[in-house]
């Protein structure tokens, strides 16, 4: 009997916080001495709650999103226990911690997410240095999730301000050896390559059991002291494209007309030879047969071709006929009205 | 009476003894046993632990922490004011030594300032600003510079405080509020220079798109003139074949003809023709039918 009682008296020591296995307990030692014969079926109460205790505390369940680590007295026996049920040593010698692994965690680095909420800026939280010492607005976000949860548990105080400031560090170092061009346009997203892999890295050797997921560089402007540089920089892009696109529809205008401009002198061309070759042919056709017939009695019909010629001619103009052997006086042409007296 | 309470006594009492005697060792903690406020030995192994019941037995929180000094203004190589922003992250490593030495986190986080200052102020000096921040990757030294300074601190700490400082690293480098307004002046300068640097290449590829039409054009046009001279003159040089052809004929009456046509066209009814009475046409009219 004492033995058993004080078998289980460190035990329910350990157990102070647990009030009502406490309780029963006292219950038992008080009854010790007065009530022997019913002890057997107090005893047997005993066993039930140790039996309860102990599937309580040692078997526990991990949900599946879920990893679980456990320690005994301290130490890390188990450190990365999947879904499932599983058995453990009672409470309190092991403990187990579920940490939901594949949860991520999000972290902001630079213009933090109130500023846009309230419109307020805080520029010495989110102006950064580039390479050719210009000042830019950063606003960046950190994704992570648990990689070993053991370390993630155990080995820092602060993981996510220790992350946070492992990103940041590795991206103010290289914004600083880049140009500002580059960083607000065509090196984005090498740098949060670079700085999620040289973060982990870090991270890694530091062992905070974090697995970055990503690095995001949500906002990339120019400080408000320049902003309209910056931008009168982009319309100035936009007419530059605007001013070439203009100059190849003028080329695009030009060119085709010029081309069928080309085609009708071309096609007028073979129109004029056509037109030329056929006339001689028509004409030469015509002279040709006529010259026959001319031929024929040349005599004849080139007095009729010439009095016909003159009939035509004659009646339209002026005539003065003078006598072969007369004097002709010119002042008559000089008033030119009056025909010959 | 009395003695049937001595079993439940001594039991109690070696509950408590044996409860002195074992320690839980959790894996964030170092832990010091000191026997009358002396230190003994240190376990870092977790676990269960053994020490004497006299003993106690003092927890040192052994995780990283992180330490993040203001913000402050150094000198570089080049005589240059830059702000820079840095951490540090450490651990206590000798829980003995760190006891001894300071005592508290907050304490070590005032001497680990001390160490990091100085070894900035120290490694900045030597560095010029375009070893720091420059768009030259070649020139960076900055990664070197902060390895030697986390050792130098880490070599200072751990002798002097039993501190092991992990990693100092710079998070943030500006320049200082003085300096900005400058700084922005050249920004908004630099941004006007390539606005206008891109609004003249437009005007000159411009130029050249137009150009380059307007010569191309020229070039359409005029071999088409060429070819279309060239068909012309075809078609003139077989015109004049086909008439030298049938005129050569009879070349006589082809004179007449021509010179009949050509009657036609030159007199029109301005003209005042001066007959001879002897002429051909008009030695009939004067001179009767048997005129010669």
């Amino acid at each position: 009997m004492n033995l058993l009682d004080i078998g289980q008296r460190p035990a329910k020591t350990h157990d102070h916080a647990h009030p009502h296995t406490h309780d029963h307990h006292h219950h038992d030692v008080h009854d010790h001495g007065h009530a022997p014969q019913v002890r057997a079926p107090r005893g047997k109460w005993i066993w039930y709650l140790a039996g309860a205790w102990l599937l309580v505390t040692s078997v526990y369940l991990v949900a599946a999103d879920q990893q679980a680590v456990v320690t005994r007295f301290g130490r890390v026996v188990e450190p990365r226990v999947g879904p499932g049920i599983h058995i453990s040593l009672p409470w309190p010698v092991d403990r187990v911690t579920k940490l939901k692994v594949q949860q991520l965690q999000r972290l902001v680095v630079g213009g933090n997410a109130g500023d846009s909420v309230t419109g307020r800026t805080q520029p010495l939280l989110s102006q950064f240095l580039t390479g050719d010492q210009n000042i830019l607005h950063l606003r960046v976000v950190i994704q992570y999730s648990v990689g070993v949860p053991a370390d993630y548990l155990f080995r820092s105080q602060d993981v996510s301000l220790l992350v946070g400031a492992t990103v940041e560090s590795e991206l103010a170092r290289r914004v600083a050896r880049r140009t500002v061009d580059a960083v607000l346009t065509t090196e984005k997203v090498a740098i949060q390559e670079e700085v999620r892999g040289a973060a982990q890295i870090v991270i890694n050797r530091n062992r905070l059991g974090v697995l970055l997921a990503s690095v995001n560089i949500e906002s990339a402007t120019p400080p408000p002291e320049a902003a309209d540089a910056f931008r009168d920089v982009a319309s100035a892009r936009a007419d530059l494209s605007r001013i070439v696109n203009e100059a190849h529809g003028y080329a695009n205008s030009v060119i085709p007309k010029a081309r069928g401009e080309a085609q009708q002198m071309l096609e007028s061309a073979q129109a004029y030879k056509l037109r030329k070759s056929n006339e001689a042919a028509g004409d030469a056709a015509r002279f040709v047969q006529v010259a026959d017939e001319y031929a024929r009695a040349s005599d004849v019909n080139g007095r009729r071709l010439y009095l016909e010629t003159l009939e035509q001619v004659l009646p339209r103009i002026r005539k003065l006929v003078v006598d072969r052997n007369g004097n002709l006086d010119l002042t008559i042409l000089r008033k030119g009205v009056e025909p010959a007296k | 009476m009395n003695r049937r309470y001595y079993p439940v006594a001594a039991a109690v009492v070696g509950v408590v003894l044996l409860w002195r005697s074992f320690f839980a060792v959790r894996e964030t903690d170092f832990v010091l046993v000191t026997q009358f406020g002396r230190p003994l030995y240190t376990v870092s192994e977790a676990g269960l632990s053994i020490k004497w019941f006299f003993q106690s037995a003092t927890y040192f929180d052994k995780r990283l922490r992180i330490y993040n000094p203001r913000p402050s203004e150094f000198l570089t190589g080049d005589k240059k004011n830059l702000v820079i922003e840095s951490f540090v992250a450490w651990r206590i490593e000798e829980p003995q030594r760190f006891v001894q030495t300071v005592g508290d986190p907050v304490a070590a986080e005032l001497r680990l300032h001390d160490i990091v200052w100085s070894a900035l102020a120290a490694s900045l000096g030597t560095h010029d600003l375009e070893t720091i921040v420059t768009a030259n990757p070649e020139a960076a030294r900055m990664q070197q510079m902060l390895e030697n300074l986390t050792s130098q601190a880490d070599h200072a700490a751990l002798s002097q405080y039993g501190v092991r400082v992990v990693d100092v690293r710079i998070k943030r480098i500006n320049l200082p509020e003085q300096n900005k307004q400058s700084v922005f002046a050249r920004m908004r300068a630099e941004r006007e220079r390539i606005a206008r640097q891109y609004r003249a290449e437009g005007e000159e590829q411009a130029l050249r798109i137009r150009a380059d039409a307007d010569r191309q054009k020229e070039e359409i046009l005029s071999a088409a003139y060429k070819e279309a001279e060239k068909i012309k003159g075809e078609g003139d040089a077989e015109s004049t074949r086909t008439y030298s052809q049938a005129y050569s004929r009879n070349p006589r009456f082809y004179r007449l003809l021509r010179t009949l046509e050509s009657y036609k066209r030159i007199f029109d009814d301005k003209t005042t023709a001066i007959l001879s009475s002897d002429s051909e046409l008009l030695k009939v009219l004067m001179r009767g039918e048997n005129a010669p």
